[in-house]
């Protein structure tokens, strides 16, 4: 191990020195790493500034406050001398906590709701949704309507209403007054033009106006005066009611009395009205629970548990068998054709994979793929949950071995020489030499590499789901489980293809255990294989 | 390559004591070698080949009837490709999105390596489990929470929110630390230090030696890095998907757009999507044609010294 010298204490640094410094290249005084800094330092203010108004405006303080401290701390370390380390670790953190770590976080906190279709939105909206749901007074007449606006069309609504009487009347946001009849504004063809300030819109107008048109409601001793068609208005009553002080709901229609309970409103039979949506809330470990105690999902969830480690682990040691065998058989000074062999076995590799697993999809097919056509046969490569497994794996040996075959060639190339001859002088055969100083010393190198392989495999999700979607489905199953599913694709199904629509709060949950057993699995083969030794 | 020399030199002698007929003696050492890699090929190399059969069969040929060397072959696949879908467009995208970023990432995970590497501070073996157990949870298992993210950054700063090539860009980014920071510490630890403290002494800043000493000297594991985060980042649909897949298709990437081919309709577009994944597939071979050598020292050589 080389001694590394300590070098947190910065020698003066900065344009100036480098200046003084530098003599022999004085075109570097403003050395590439000063201009990345400032140009870094630019953007990250002018980010940061950029977005301040829409949060400030929003009232979203978590957000400004956040942004202003690291905005103050990144100018802090990088116009500072003290904070070397920090000044190169920064630019990948960052990024690493925004769209890394943060998501994960949240993922942790959405396992723990319910969150998903029927509970998609903040109670807030909820009740906002609840509140803008209207019952048309039965019996009530219909007004005729001309859509008027101040300030040539661009400032506050107004309708002006015509009962079947012929009475007019003049309604805003405020309230509705009725009108003389000289006091509307009329062309020869009985079209209204103007009331006041208030001209009528057109067509382009109303249209452009629609949402506001949509929510406006005129009070009046009737009810709510609300806008049906460009020319038709009706009257209406408010359907529901929100009181803050009991946090109840209440059906003015019916009278019936809604509870929030698990983030729906629910009335004291335990029925939730269909038009008002559910709005997210914490739950605990129910997620987890379902996941142990729901038949439905337990299943088919340890088949695929099970599955997921087979496939991960007989990925590896397949694709690195293969993979080494070839790398010690071309790995011969003398053999002709050596580099063109190796252009040509990484192209399985170099192909994007999810190209990869359509093609083979394609070439696999039962009734009209290459494979079954080239030996004859009818093999069900897909269809039946055995092949299915073998040909997944098949599929994945093809994409992973060019890399491990890549890998091994280096690291045999890099293993000493002397260690195998000193083994000859001892009077090893080459196969043991082989097995009892070479690979040792193989695995040593490549570990940290195959247990990354192992992590990656274990989520695999392009293999499983562009292969065969996880097919063949497990019969019986309620969920939408597969065979050849490992725990992300059915993750994936289970989140958004669900039948009864999206369920974030158990895909996260899922996610969650995944996260746990991975680092489980990588934590113990480190702690195994004595990579983190060197870690002082 | 040297204990394949040995091998082989011990080998030949006892060849020679043997006294073989010379084919004998050159299969025994070489030729079964040319046996087992023509093998490999034929399984590297079946599903190329045939994928270059379907873009040069007919337009609308099925997968039963494609032949393997069409009677007339052609490259209407080619041009309906370019007719029918802002196939270029996905291209440059992921050009730009996917090499951007990978090449982005390489430089974040050189900076954070060299100060791991070089620098002893607070934190530094916390940094790198933390580094380590980051890897542990894939981007896309956090795609729900990733969604609603950027669904709120949408509302601050629409340029890089939901919808947008820039936010998919940021959200590969994230990448940055990871396997990458480790790989290419152990490959600093392997340049000797002697080298900096000979810079330092010479007047040159923590800055100068990063940039002109130790990048020029660990351009291996930068081609590497980049390389592999390159092909990761073009094979990403799921992360794409979420992002753009509602979106103007104009703003899609290759995965995604080829995906939706034979996504709905499998045998009918199959010759649009062989036609477009070999194009897409010709950058990525060239690259790694040309940097093939590094990654086999790059990813192996940072390894073994630690």
């Amino acid at each position: 191990m080389v001694d590394r010298t300590d070098v947190t204490e910065d020698p003066p640094s900065g344009p100036g020195s480098a200046e003084n410094r530098g003599e022999r290249s004085p075109r570097f005084s403003f050395t590439p790493a000063f201009v990345l800094k400032l140009l870094f330092l630019a953007a990250v203010n002018g980010l940061a500034i950029a977005g301040l108004p829409a949060m400030l405006d929003q009232g979203w303080w978590p957000g400004v406050a956040s942004v202003v401290v690291s905005t103050v701390f990144i100018d802090y370390v990088y116009l500072s001398r003290r904070t070397v380390p920090a000044k190169y670790l920064i630019p990948g953190t960052i990024f690493a906590l925004i769209f890394q770590v943060i998501p994960v976080v949240y993922t942790g906190y959405i396992a723990f709701t319910n969150f998903g279709t029927g509970n998609i939105l903040t109670k807030d909206q909820a009740i906002e949704r609840a509140e803008s749901l209207y019952s048309s007074v039965p019996g009530s007449q219909r007004f005729q309507l001309s859509i008027l606006a101040s300030e040539d069309g661009e400032g506050e609504l107004a309708l002006l209403l015509t009962d079947e009487a012929g009475n007019r009347f003049f309604g805003t946001a405020a309230g509705l007054e009725a009108l003389a009849p000289g006091e509307v504004v009329i062309d020869d063809a009985g079209k209204v033009l103007s009331v006041d300030d208030f001209v009528a819109l057109n067509l382009g107008q109303i249209s452009d106006r629609q949402d506001e048109l949509l929510s406006l409601e005129i009070p009046s001793e009737l009810g709510l005066v609300r806008p049906i068609t460009a020319t038709t208005a009706a009257v209406y009553n408010r359907l529901y009611e929100y009181d803050a002080q009991t946090d109840t709901l209440t059906n003015l229609e019916t009278g019936e009395v809604y509870t929030p309970v698990q983030g729906n409103f629910t009335s004291a039979a335990g029925e939730s009205p269909e038009d008002i949506p559910g709005w997210s809330v914490v739950v605990g470990f129910d997620n987890f629970k379902r996941i142990l105690t729901s038949e439905a999902i337990r299943g088919p969830f340890l088949r695929v548990f099970v599955w997921n480690y087979v496939f991960a682990v007989l990925s590896v040691v397949l694709t690195f068998a293969l993979g080494l065998l070839l790398a010690i058989t071309l790995n011969h000074p003398t053999l002709r054709g050596r580099r063109v062999y190796r252009s040509l076995l990484i192209i399985p590799y170099a192909l994007p994979s999810f190209m990869s697993a359509l093609i083979w999809r394609g070439l696999l097919n039962q009734d009209f793929g290459v494979i079954n056509e080239l030996l004859g046969a009818n093999i069900a490569w897909l269809n039946d949950p055995w092949m299915a497994k073998v040909s997944v794996l098949l599929v994945n040996l093809w994409l992973g071995f060019p890399y491990m075959f890549l890998i091994s060639t280096g690291a045999l190339q890099a293993i000493p020489d002397e260690l195998k001859e000193a083994s000859y002088v001892d009077g090893a055969s080459p196969r043991q030499a082989f097995r009892q100083v070479v690979f040792p010393l193989l695995l040593v190198t490549l570990a940290p590499l195959l247990i990354a392989s192992f992590a990656f495999n274990f989520n695999n999700f392009n293999v499983i789901y562009l292969l065969n979607s996880g097919g063949p489905p497990i019969e019986g199953a309620q969920t939408p489980a597969g065979h050849t599913d490992i725990l992300i694709s059915y993750t994936f199904r289970l989140a958004f293809e669900g039948g009864r629509g999206q369920d974030f709060g158990l895909a996260s949950a899922i996610a969650l255990l995944i996260f746990i057993m991975v680092a489980g699995v990588s934590a113990f083969s480190f702690r195994r294989t004595r990579a983190l030794e060197d870690l002082t | 390559m040297a204990i394949a020399e040995t091998s082989g030199r011990t080998e030949s002698m006892t060849r020679r004591a043997g006294g073989m007929s010379p084919f004998v003696g050159w299969f025994r050492k070489l030729g079964w070698r040319h046996l087992v890699a023509l093998a490999a090929l034929v399984f590297a190399l079946f599903p190329v080949v045939w994928i270059v059969s379907a873009a040069i069969n007919p337009v609308g040929s099925t997968l039963t009837s494609q032949q393997l060397i069409p009677e007339s072959p052609t490259l209407d696949n080619f041009r309906a490709l370019s007719n029918t879908v802002p196939y270029w467009s996905w291209y440059r995208n992921t050009m730009l999105i996917a090499g951007g970023a990978a090449l982005f990432n390489t430089m974040l995970a050189a900076l954070a390596a060299y100060a791991f590497s070089r620098m002893r501070f607070r934190g530094r073996r916390t940094g790198l489990l933390s580094v380590l157990l980051i890897q542990m949870f894939p981007q896309i298992l956090t795609i729900v929470a990733l969604f609603l993210m950027m669904d709120l950054i949408k509302d601050v700063y629409p340029a890089i929110g939901l919808g947008t090539r820039n936010g998919l860009f940021l959200i590969y980014l994230g990448g940055a630390m990871g396997v990458n920071t480790w790989l290419m510490k152990g490959f600093f630890d392997t340049i000797p230090v002697d080298l900096d403290e000979s810079a330092r002494i010479d007047g040159a800043t923590h800055g100068q030696i990063f940039m002109r000493i130790i990048l020029p000297l660990v351009a291996p594991i930068l081609a590497v890095v980049f390389l592999l985060g390159f092909i990761f980042l073009i094979n990403d649909i799921l992360i794409v998907r979420v992002v753009l897949g509602l979106g103007n298709q104009e703003n899609w990437t290759l995965g995604l757009g080829l995906w939706q081919f034979v996504n709905d309709r499998f045998s009918q577009r199959w010759g649009l999507f062989a036609a477009g994944s070999l194009l897409a597939a010709i950058p990525i071979i060239v690259l790694w044609q040309f940097l093939q050598r590094y990654v086999v020292s790059g990813l192996t050589q940072g390894a073994v010294k630690g």
